[in-house]
């Protein structure tokens, strides 16, 4: 269900008043779960259970860990009785998975094994009573999941061309193979979201950042809200948790403040990310006919369209959130209005850097172990980031670019003639610049169409791009917009007048101009 | 790598924070408002709705349904006794190969002596199932006059022209169709889109923005319509840097003077028999108990008949020459079945003969010679004259 769809107004106006109805009762958690899970399995009900399977499984591991003494601690005593039993449970079902795999129907082999080497582990982790087992079980299970409906098909392909290169005739089987019965390998939209958000809470609870969370509702809840569940932002235990301890005060600001959200993410949905798309999808399907300026143009365009989609998407998905009374954090702050790329990277998708920098470039030492550690871990760290992203070289170089831009400019952009000689607008456009570099590399269907649009770029005739007139305006109002508010013309824009006339003409543009409904590019991710 | 927000931090709102208070949303409710409702309601009296004896809206415009509300509501205004009389049907109404001055109702008005008395309200591809949502949702003002509708039983001569099948397809004025009941097979379109067609058909807004695309940008939205490409490589943008603004008119395109695709001189203006497929065809009839169209040509019906209206049925005339000797029978049913029913609810009806094979250019689409006889016949009917005085 997309949030610019009727289906989800009608979904809004049932969801909303009953939520209102049952704040005062233990009944609004469940009715929020719901809710989400109505919400995710409009799309696909079959993947509806892998997200409570990843739910449930990250719920007990958390309450078994809680179960295991503490870091750096030794067992005192014999095993905690639901160590025990979880023991007696897991080895139990490990064989009956063994043996339902060995006996049962061939397509469900491949399932059942995975699951029982699963299990397996757990009843190590129970024989131990190791919150690193158990951890390792949540990381291990989340990114299985991650890794096989994400990347197995390429891994596989890649695996294939190595096999004939090498004029072996072993090929390995695709994956869509090991599927069981009525099940389709697609992509689980959304599947990067709410894996990322559920390990986390695993890996904040081992490090002791966040409590157990005894209510499984609440937790569910938690890993599948339905504002953020497809595409973000990717909250962490210790800010959205609390936040489900106790229904939020219902305030009619609350609702304006959402509905206000929600209007800047629409507008800039459909009016302005699906406007470039066509564009940007037109010159890229065929770049080989176009000049260098329709690619140059078509590739900025695009760093505006995927911004438009993705922090439309996310102030959407915040001002539903804040209808209800609940806070989402940031997850987009001017990004090309940054004077640097680490700037950059702490204003674009600041939900997902978090993550990588709390949960791989911190843990890999972060920058506590000398220079060449920390361009090492920033490279690492920006490589996964773009592997995160999808099953394509194009990703892992648009990573590598980052993580290159960022380690050559690191110490530049620290330096005080950066700082405070060079003007911010030539800050800016060159970060811009470099952003939309890369950017090329997103946007390409392979590296053999990006190495094509670099060498049209630097070689290319320039001519007449064709790209509309009303197309460049919208985006220099926005850009305009960004600038003026960021300066001594923000009081102007704050004006009632001018908030009532933009609100206004953003409706009746939409209704007007609106062009057409599309998904959202970061759900494929 | 941004740095760690302080335990505790209140979140933002927003950058570039629009942020409206309850008395803001309040205000601004009420503009939007006031541009909705009001900009239709000037559109209409500011623009010229120019319509002669013979007019019928532009084969260009066939899906322009707020357009063809804005006709039916001129028509109902208090004009000259007697009142006109809307002719309710799909292209043979139209005229699919004729000139306005060839159709149906342009030789009924001339028969009857009253030019201008019979109304060209036909749309391309309009069957049963969508006259009645166009009736339903963009006809209101058809009310306690006289009205005569068109059945055509080629919508019942195969499953798939009655939209029965099972199998998914495409088919015209598939927004007028009942979205959700009754169901229809073969109509695939997700949630999103069926409740789009049922917003779009009570919000007048929305049609008047339609309107607006069909009429002033190809039947594009603006967006499209700058970025309207042609087919060279690289492709080139005619609209890319035209002022939107400027192409914006309230003046309605009309039907170009000499039509080469209409009218006598037309090359398609001939015989079937004279085609290469003038071989009489095989019909799949529907059973009409079964049928989804003829389940909807009765409802819309008794919508009429709700809204005091008069109604006379013209059942045909089919090319019988076109049907398979042995289906004959088949049809005839068929078409005795829709006659028994009208006659059994006491709706006027005729069933005209069927043209002599010369007169048609296909399976249900005379020629103007045809129409010309046709309404020859219908006038001659005593039903249609009891209809027409009473």
């Amino acid at each position: 269900m997309l949030f610019h769809t009727w289906p989800f107004l009608i979904f809004m106006l049932i969801v909303l008043p009953v939520y209102f109805a049952l704040r005062r009762t233990p009944l609004w958690i469940p009715w929020l779960l719901a809710a989400s899970y109505f919400f995710y399995g409009w799309w696909n009900p079959y993947y509806l259970l892998l997200v409570v399977y990843s739910t449930t499984l990250d719920y007990l591991l958390v309450t078994l860990m809680d179960h295991c003494p503490g870091a750096g601690q030794a067992r005192a005593g014999p095993l905690d009785t639901v160590l025990r039993a979880a023991l007696g449970l897991s080895a139990g079902l490990a064989v009956a998975l063994v043996g339902g795999a060995w006996l049962g129907p061939a397509p469900l082999r491949p399932t059942l094994l995975v699951l029982s080497a699963l299990v397996l582990l757990m009843s190590v982790g129970a024989f131990f009573g190791s919150r690193r087992i158990w951890l390792l079980i949540s990381l291990v299970n989340n990114l299985t999941l991650l890794l096989f409906f994400k990347y197995a098909r390429f891994v596989v392909e890649n695996l294939n061309h190595v096999l004939v290169w090498l004029h072996v005739s072993y090929r390995f089987a695709d994956p869509s193979t090991l599927m069981p019965y009525g099940w389709s390998y697609v992509l689980p939209v959304g599947i990067s979201f709410f894996t990322f958000q559920s390990m986390s809470y695993t890996i904040d609870f081992y490090l002791g950042k966040v409590a157990r969370e005894r209510n499984i509702l609440r937790f569910a809840t938690f890993v599948c809200f339905f504002p953020q569940l497809m595409a973000g932002p990717i909250e962490r235990a210790k800010h959205l948790l609390p936040q489900f301890q106790a229904a939020p005060p219902l305030g009619l600001r609350n609702l304006t403040d959402g509905l206000s959200l929600f209007l800047v993410g629409l507008f800039k949905k459909l009016a302005l990310a699906n406007y470039l798309a066509v564009y940007v999808d037109r010159v890229y399907s065929d770049p080989a006919a176009m000049d260098a300026s329709a690619l140059v143009l078509a590739t900025f365009a695009f760093a505006w369209q995927i911004f438009f989609d993705f922090s439309g998407y996310t102030d959407m998905a915040r001002g539903l959130a804040r209808m209800m009374g609940f806070n989402l954090i940031l997850n987009f702050n001017n990004p090309y209005l940054a004077t640097g790329l680490g700037d950059f990277w702490s204003r674009w998708h600041i939900s997902l850097s978090t993550w990588f920098r709390d949960y791989v470039y911190i843990p890999l030492g972060g920058s506590r172990r000398g220079t060449l550690a920390t361009y090492r871990n920033l490279f690492i760290t920006f490589l996964v980031s773009g592997i995160w992203h999808g099953a394509n070289w194009t990703f892992a170089i648009w990573g590598v670019l980052h993580a290159l831009g960022v380690m050559l400019t690191r110490e530049l952009e620290r330096s005080a003639f950066y700082r405070d000689r060079v003007h911010p607008l030539v800050k800016q456009a060159w970060v811009f610049m470099y952003v939309c570099f890369a950017w090329i590399f997103f946007r390409a269907t392979s590296l053999s169409q990006a190495g094509l649009v670099i060498r049209r770029i630097g070689g290319g005739v320039w001519s007449n791009p064709g790209i509309p007139a009303l197309m460049l305006l919208l985006v220099c109002l926005v850009w305009l917009y960004q600038f003026a508010y960021e300066s001594r013309f923000r009081g102007l824009l704050a004006a009632s007048g001018v908030r009532v006339t933009l609100a206004a003409c953003m409706v009746l543009y939409l209704c007007l101009c609106s062009s057409g409904g599309g998904t959202f590019i970061y759900f494929q991710f | 790598m941004p740095p760690p927000a302080a335990p505790g931090s209140e979140v933002p709102l927003g950058v570039n924070e629009m942020r409206l208070g309850p008395r803001q949303w309040l205000a601004a409710a009420a503009i939007i408002l006031a541009c909705a409702l009001g900009i239709p309601r000037i559109w209409k009296h500011a623009a010229p709705l120019e319509t002669g004896p013979d007019y019928r809206i532009p084969y260009q415009l066939s899906k322009d349904y707020w357009l063809y509300q804005w006709r039916l509501e001129r028509i109902a205004e208090p004009a000259a006794a007697p009142p006109a009389v809307p002719v309710l049907g799909d292209s043979v109404i139209w005229g699919e190969y004729v000139r306005p001055d060839g159709t149906l109702t342009h030789f009924l008005s001339r028969e009857t002596g009253q030019t201008g008395r019979f109304l060209n309200c036909g749309v391309n591809g309009l069957f049963p199932l969508a006259m009645e949502g166009l009736v339903r949702y963009y006809g209101e003002s058809l009310r306690n006059r006289k009205v005569v509708v068109h059945c055509n039983v080629l919508w019942m001569s195969s499953p798939k022209a009655d939209l029965s099948a099972k199998k998914e397809q495409e088919f015209n004025h598939s927004r007028l169709v009942p979205q959700f009941s009754p169901r229809i097979p073969c109509y695939r379109a997700d949630a999103s889109e069926r409740l789009s067609a049922v917003v779009e058909r009570h919000v007048g807004f929305f049609g008047w923005v339609s309107h607006l695309d069909n009429v002033s940008f190809d039947q594009r939205s603006i967006p499209a319509w700058t970025l309207e490409a042609d087919e060279s490589r690289p492709p080139q943008y005619p609209n890319a840097w035209r002022n939107p603004l400027g192409r914006i008119t309230v003046a309605l395109p009309g039907e170009a003077e000499d039509d080469p695709d209409r009218g006598p001189r037309s090359p398609r203006h001939k015989p079937w028999t004279a085609g290469e497929t003038a071989a009489a065809a095989r019909f799949e009839w529907v059973d009409l108990d079964a049928s989804l169209q003829w389940q909807a040509f009765q409802r819309l019906i008794g919508l009429l008949q709700g809204r005091g209206c008069d109604v006379l049925v013209v059942l045909g005339p089919f090319n019988e020459h076109m049907v398979a000797r042995e289906q004959r029978a088949a049809f005839h049913k068929l078409r005795d079945g829709i006659a028994a029913w009208l006659a059994a609810a006491e709706v006027a009806h005729v069933v005209p003969e069927t043209l002599p094979s010369d007169l048609y250019a296909d399976a249900s689409h005379p020629l103007t010679d045809g129409y010309e006889r046709l309404a020859k016949g219908i006038c001659r009917d005593a039903a249609f004259r009891e209809w027409l005085e009473r």
